[in-house]
């Protein structure tokens, strides 16, 4: 396989995986929530049901451990975009799968270029 | 205050998990590695390997929004750290690849938080590259064979990367040391097959693909 075929090839299964992902990936919290709303009593450690109304109070109680209280209102957040339900997570996976292409391709080649 | 840790995706450190000063340090130490991971670029991205590079970030950026369920109502995804470093066979590819994704995951998706960013780029990029390059290294000429020894370095890769970050929460007084340790060793033993297992798969389409630019054997000098 040539280096063009190549890329065009690695290009096309990144956006496959990318336009399967929100049909595909589970919602359940993962490793470090769940071990995070274990820890403040909002789910059992190898239990499966998480208490909303916990988990709410476990994520105030967090911040006034830390005092870290930044937060950042993303473009898309939490990989939607507003008004638009799983479509609109395909589109955002795509746009930030080819966002990372580019600047992977833009930064490789400024580097080189300061040799 | 809920947006703020839902939105982060399987190891990465929401904003409210680590004190600021904390979270400075990380980044001091992120940015030496994003230092030595340029320097490793300028020297090693040739041509022929940009492609590979690219590629690598947009599959691993992609593959990285899979959650896959695992037991106790809990998921997981890859990391892709140990398959960057393998394949391209340096840990400072990790950083270099883990850095670019983590900042479009954070900053456009807000998955994983700003002022923790370092401490995820330790942990994923520093952390997953190194212990998922050595790994390989080391079990390599033990079983003489790519694919179960790039499975255990996956596995490997991520079960050290979370009990770093258990360490991590444990500083912060996020969690209590034993029970994070054991609450995070415990889903990422199960999530780390998932990245062995993908690590294993990507290393020999891409070695079927293009066998020559991958270091043979894929990442160890013979």
């Amino acid at each position: 396989m040539n280096r063009k075929t190549f890329l065009f090839v690695g290009i096309v299964v990144a956006l496959f995986i990318a336009a399967m992902a929100p049909f595909i990936a589970s919602s359940n919290p993962d490793g470090l929530e769940s071990a995070f709303f274990g820890i403040f009593g909002a789910k059992e450690i190898q239990g499966s049901t998480l208490d909303e109304e916990h988990a709410e109070v476990a994520e105030e109680h967090v911040t006034d451990i830390t005092g870290n209280d930044f937060s950042f209102a993303s473009p898309f957040p939490d990989y939607t975009i507003e008004g638009l339900a799983k479509f609109g997570e395909t589109i955002a996976i795509i746009l930030g799968t080819l966002l990372v292409l580019v600047i992977a391709l833009g930064v490789a080649k400024m580097v080189q270029r300061t040799e | 205050m809920i947006i703020i840790i839902r939105t982060g995706e399987s190891m990465h450190i929401p904003d409210a998990f680590i004190p600021l000063p904390q979270a400075a340090l990380y980044w001091v130490i992120a940015l030496i590695f994003i230092a030595l991971s340029l320097r490793w670029a300028r020297k090693e991205l040739t041509e022929d390997r940009i492609p590979l590079v690219a590629i690598l970030a947009a599959g691993i950026f992609a593959i990285q929004a899979i959650n896959i369920p695992i037991p106790w109502g809990t998921s997981g995804h890859m990391m892709g750290a140990a398959l960057a470093a393998i394949v391209l066979g340096s840990p400072f590819a990790a950083v270099f690849i883990l850095t670019l994704v983590l900042i479009v995951q954070g900053v456009m998706f807000g998955d994983g938080g700003l002022t923790v960013m370092g401490a995820n780029i330790l942990n994923m990029g520093v952390i997953g590259g190194f212990v998922g390059f050595y790994s390989y290294r080391a079990i390599y000429p033990i079983l003489r064979n790519i694919y179960p020894a790039a499975f255990i370095a996956g596995w490997l890769s991520l079960f050290i990367a979370a009990l770093v970050t258990a360490v991590e929460m444990a500083i912060a007084g996020t969690f209590p040391l034993e029970l994070g340790l054991l609450s995070m060793g415990l889903y990422h033993a199960i999530i780390g097959i998932i990245e062995g297992g993908i690590t294993a798969v990507a290393i020999y389409l891409i070695h079927t693909a293009r066998p020559d630019i991958i270091s043979e054997p894929a990442g160890v000098p013979s």
